[in-house]
């Protein structure tokens, strides 16, 4: 269940780089060494600043422009609420999307109340035997299980209703915008920035935007969470169309098939399990959207997540994210095993109708009596509580380890946390930008040094130049963790098939469950601030790179591996000098995947006290500043762009 | 009439058809979409003592009123926003946000109507621990506290002392009263109020100092005895300037605010409404068995407007029996 989000990097001639001169070089040519000496540079000018006593010119960036920009916004704001029960944008257009999106949520949520739920248990478990196979059918009915005996069934019901439509919608646009960037290069192109940005533009940013254009609620929450889901798909469609056998199409080109009928007849066809694999990815995403959107009444599972906060009552925030875990989970297989077509249970051509319509005929019969029963919802008596073991153990979980915790959590402030930012957001803003650039230059070529000080002066003209370098220095300590153990961890996992065994659901678990759940008892455990932000963004990003550099690292071919063993290498040379340099594609990936998931943290950190651009957003939309909310979810973006581009080298074509 | 078609679910399917026909027939004002007379619908903001008010409320509605009620959750900002999109009736416990009535009340678009109070009374302000005030008793002072800041300091503040503050929606002049008396503070964001909570939690366990926002009616005033820091009390106009407030927070009335339509359609679940008030000490009846004893929202409002009977059948509006 990666979240490959960004599987597309196709081979091309990147930009050449200073440091792209083979082992000839002299000690200046080498890469880590130059950004060692732009480091350098950095903390000089720090102390230089300091000594001189923070003269005016060796400051932040200047907030002028940012603050008009942010002013702006809020004019626009402004305007649309002050207008937006007249403008014809809004009676012929917005409002015509948001009263079809609320009801079209609604609607499916009647018909899964109208099939109470003994039917909708049947309809899932017997849809799931004949797509999947009966394992995936006793997770789904393990899944309805859990919604059930944890007395969240209703609250389950909305929030499936939510994800059908949110799901719907991602990929009603979604599969075409793939079709078109597979078949056009320059489409792509265009196109691939905007995906980066839909992709690490913090959700809560643009809450506000979007309630005002699109109503509180369903209708809001469809669409927010259907642009957060939409990449996906769009990338991993163009990614299916491409790898389409290219013979294949010419000889049906040849043939003088049109076109139209190239893409039904051929490419279609051929992509549809990629396209498959892209559909499952983004209804991931939007199941892990569902704890944002209550923010703006989305209510159901994560509404109940909320509530149990609202109360400091960790197990039972448990036990909602349990079902989150349960119902991604599900999801995923199912959709996972449409994708290989394996597992489906082997029925004869001639039994398949009346096999559909015995199954038909059942959820129909089922649902009649649960109707005259007037079962409705699962009833919440008969539900099994299992917040108060949760909290015992999370209690003596704290009584153990609480204060050795709070002791690292200070150390590290103090001697990581603290410093960094000092050093960041203490140092002219223009010092910054350039050694920005000179780190783009030194590992990734001038195109990249030119989008790295591009980058630090956007977020400096957006006005949260001192914020985004304190967000900034949180991000990197989170990645550079994430990442060592990350390569740690999946090493060890490419080494043994049990221990392989063992850590998948693990990963699966720490992927989907909603990371409001964890970040309350990081708090118990750290103290307030960044320390526990931190440790919960580590934990949120980590799966998806364990996984890519163990899928990296078990993908080096047998051969080379033996090849190099016959030649006597130890262990260790193995896997520095073979493994992991074959494997580079892979571990590009997996930190691609960790900075976009740390910075996908940031605004949650902000929650439990990250402060900086963080708090910034989420400020933006409870105090109604659309400005500081958009400019700080901006700046986001800009850091990584940034933080992106430097660590993908030179040979990433992106740049 | 067999119950798998029961009236109910019929009519809100017709309801809904109903409307994506208007939908599909002419321009379409969210505030105008047809909604079930039958059903309130009322916000639910994000802290226990507003649920325990919703809850209430609701049940009385449901139970004795026999109303549909749908309490939908949602932040303090687009509860405002849901009442100007007509998709949502009332919000109950308003805390001054004298800038949101200026964009949606009467003065602004005209779909926020001020309901008035409704008896809970708000108290906002800076607190420390008892533990700790027994300790300094000067600090629950202005001057005792400036003095004594360094008390605060943590490994993120360094040399200045911490004060934590509250969630970000909430309504907050604490720069600006740091900066009017001059103290050697530093804003550190809680970033809501859970983490707020758990961290005061975290230190009062070991009796570390603390200095930080709360209020009061809620629920946590109940598990841990907390001290008021007193400053010089709210006059007219002293948080004008937002960077330069030398004053206490005010106290609020805290009231309703209902969507002008809703008022205007003038039924027995608006008359109910306007007629509610209670004190805080209700309230945190409520609240109280919500957060500390652990009861489901809907059981407490029961016990509740179970022993209070003579308290909540004065809100009742005259001929409400006849509606049924």
């Amino acid at each position: 269940m990666a979240a490959m989000t960004e599987p597309v990097r196709a081979t091309g001639s990147g930009a050449g780089g200073p440091g792209n001169r083979g082992g000839s070089g002299g000690l200046l040519r080498n890469t880590w060494l130059q950004a060692l000496i732009a480091v350098a540079v950095l903390v000089a000018g720090y102390w230089v600043t300091r000594a001189l006593g923070n003269p005016a010119w060796a400051g932040s960036f200047p907030t002028g422009v940012g603050d008009s920009f942010m002013a702006w916004l809020d004019g626009v704001y402004a305007w649309v609420v002050a207008n937006r029960n007249d403008s014809p944008l809004f009676l012929y257009f917005f409002n015509y999307i948001s009263v079809g999106l609320g009801s079209a949520v609604v609607l499916i949520n009647y018909f899964l109340d109208f099939l109470t739920w003994a039917g909708v248990t049947v309809l899932g478990v017997f849809a799931a035997w004949r797509i999947a196979g009966w394992r995936v059918a006793l997770l789904v009915l393990a899944t309805f299980g859990v919604f059930a005996l944890t007395g969240l069934w209703n609250e389950s019901m909305t929030t499936l209703s939510l994800i059908i439509t949110a799901v719907f919608m991602a990929l009603l646009f979604g599969i075409p915008l793939g079709i078109l960037a597979g078949r056009s290069d320059r489409f792509y192109r265009g196109l691939r920035p905007v995906l980066d940005f839909m992709q690490i533009m913090p959700a809560f940013a643009y809450l506000l935007p979007f309630v005002l254009l699109f109503g509180i609620g369903n209708p809001a929450s469809a669409v927010v969470t259907a642009v957060y889901a939409l990449p996906p798909v769009v990338r991993i469609t163009a990614l299916g169309i491409r790898e389409v056998n290219k013979g294949a199409v010419e000889a049906t080109t040849s043939l003088g098939s049109t076109p139209w009928q190239i893409l039904t007849k051929v490419q279609l066809p051929l992509a549809k399990r990629t396209i498959l694999l892209g559909v499952n990815q983004t209804i991931m995403l939007a199941v892990s959207m569902v704890v944002i959107a209550s923010v703006i009444g989305a209510g159901g599972l994560g509404d109940a997540i909320y509530q149990a906060l609202a109360k400091i009552n960790v197990g039972q925030a448990f036990q909602a994210g349990l079902a989150i875990v349960m119902l991604a989970i599900a999801m995923d297989r199912v959709t996972g095993a449409v994708g290989h077509g394996a597992h489906t249970p082997r029925i004869p051509e001639h039994q398949r109708m009346p096999l559909l319509g015995g199954g038909l005929a059942l959820v129909i019969l089922v649902t009649a009596v649960g109707r005259l029963l007037d079962l409705g919802g699962w009833p919440r008596d008969l539900s099994i509580r299992i917040d108060t073991p949760i909290n015992a153990v999370n209690d003596a979980v704290q009584a153990a380890i609480g204060p050795a915790a709070a002791a690292f959590g200070g150390w590290t402030q103090t001697t990581v946390l603290g410093p960094l930012n000092n050093l960041l957001t203490g140092s002219p803003w223009w010092l910054v930008v350039l050694v920005a650039a000179a780190l783009g230059w030194i590992f990734s070529g001038w195109r990249v040094g030119l989008v790295s000080g591009g980058s630090f002066v956007a977020i400096g003209l957006l006005g949260v130049w001192s914020n985004a370098m304190d967000t900034l220095s949180q991000v990197l300590v989170a990645t550079v963790v994430t990442i060592a153990l990350g390569v740690v961890v999946g090493v060890l996992m490419s080494r043994s098939d049990v221990f392989a065994a063992i850590l998948r659901p693990v990963l699966d678990f720490m992927q989907t469950l909603p990371p409001f759940v964890y970040l309350i008892p990081a708090v118990a455990l750290l103290g307030l601030g960044p320390v526990p932000a931190l440790a919960a963004a580590v934990i949120f990003a980590l799966p998806p790179v364990i996984r890519l550099v163990n899928d990296g690292i078990r993908g080096v071919p047998a051969g080379t591996i033996e090849a190099a063993a016959s030649q006597g290498s130890t262990k260790w040379q193995l896997l520095t000098k073979v493994e992991l340099p074959m494997a580079v594609g892979s571990l590009r990936l997996a930190i691609n995947q960790g900075i976009i998931l740390v910075l996908s943290m940031v605004v949650m950190g902000a929650l439990v006290g990250a402060g900086a651009l963080g708090n910034d957003v989420v400020l933006g939309l409870a105090q109604n500043e659309l400005g500081l909310g958009i400019a700080s979810g901006l700046a986001i973006v800009f850091l990584g762009l940034f933080l992106d581009r430097v660590t993908q080298g030179r040979r990433a074509p992106r740049a | 009439m067999p119950s798998f078609l029961r009236k109910g679910t019929l009519l809100r399917l017709l309801s809904v058809g109903l409307a994506l026909v208007m939908v599909s027939s002419c321009a379409v004002r969210t505030d105008q979409i047809t909604r079930d007379p039958n059903s309130v619908r009322i916000a639910v903001n994000n802290w226990v003592g507003y649920e325990a008010s919703a809850e209430v409320l609701a049940y009385i509605l449901r139970e004795e009123m026999e109303y549909e009620v749908q309490l939908v959750r949602v932040d303090e900002q687009p509860s405002w926003q849901a009442l100007d999109q007509g998709v949502m009736d009332v919000i109950l416990e308003n805390w001054g946000h004298d800038d949101l009535f200026e964009l949606y009340g009467p003065e602004g678009n005209g779909t926020a109507v001020d309901g008035g109070p409704n008896g809970n009374e708000g108290v906002i302000g800076w607190y420390v621990p008892a533990y700790l005030a027994e300790e300094y008793p000067e600090i629950t002072t202005v001057e005792g506290l400036k003095e004594n800041t360094d008390l605060f300091q943590t490994a993120q503040t360094g040399d200045s002392g911490e004060f934590l503050a509250g969630a970000p929606g909430f309504v907050s002049q604490d720069q600006g009263m740091i900066n009017a008396f001059d103290l050697d503070l530093q804003m550190v964001y809680a970033g809501s109020e859970a983490a707020q909570i758990t961290e005061v939690r975290r230190r009062a366990a070991n009796e570390e100092p603390v200095l930080f926002y709360f209020y009061d009616p809620q629920w946590f005033q109940e598990e841990i005895d907390l001290v008021k820091v007193e400053f010089p009390e709210y006059y007219d106009g002293c948080d004008a300037d937002p960077e330069f407030v030398d004053c206490d927070y005010p106290v609020y009335d805290l009231n309703k605010i209902f969507r002008a339509g809703f008022v205007e359609h003038d039924d027995h679940a608006y008359r109910f409404l306007d007629n509610w008030t209670w004190t805080n000490s209700d309230q945190n009846a409520v609240a109280r068995m919500i957060a500390d004893q652990d009861l489901s929202p809907p059981e407490a409002a029961e016990i509740w407007v179970n022993e209070n009977r003579d308290i909540w059948e004065e809100w009742l509006p005259e001929g409400y029996e006849d509606r049924r």
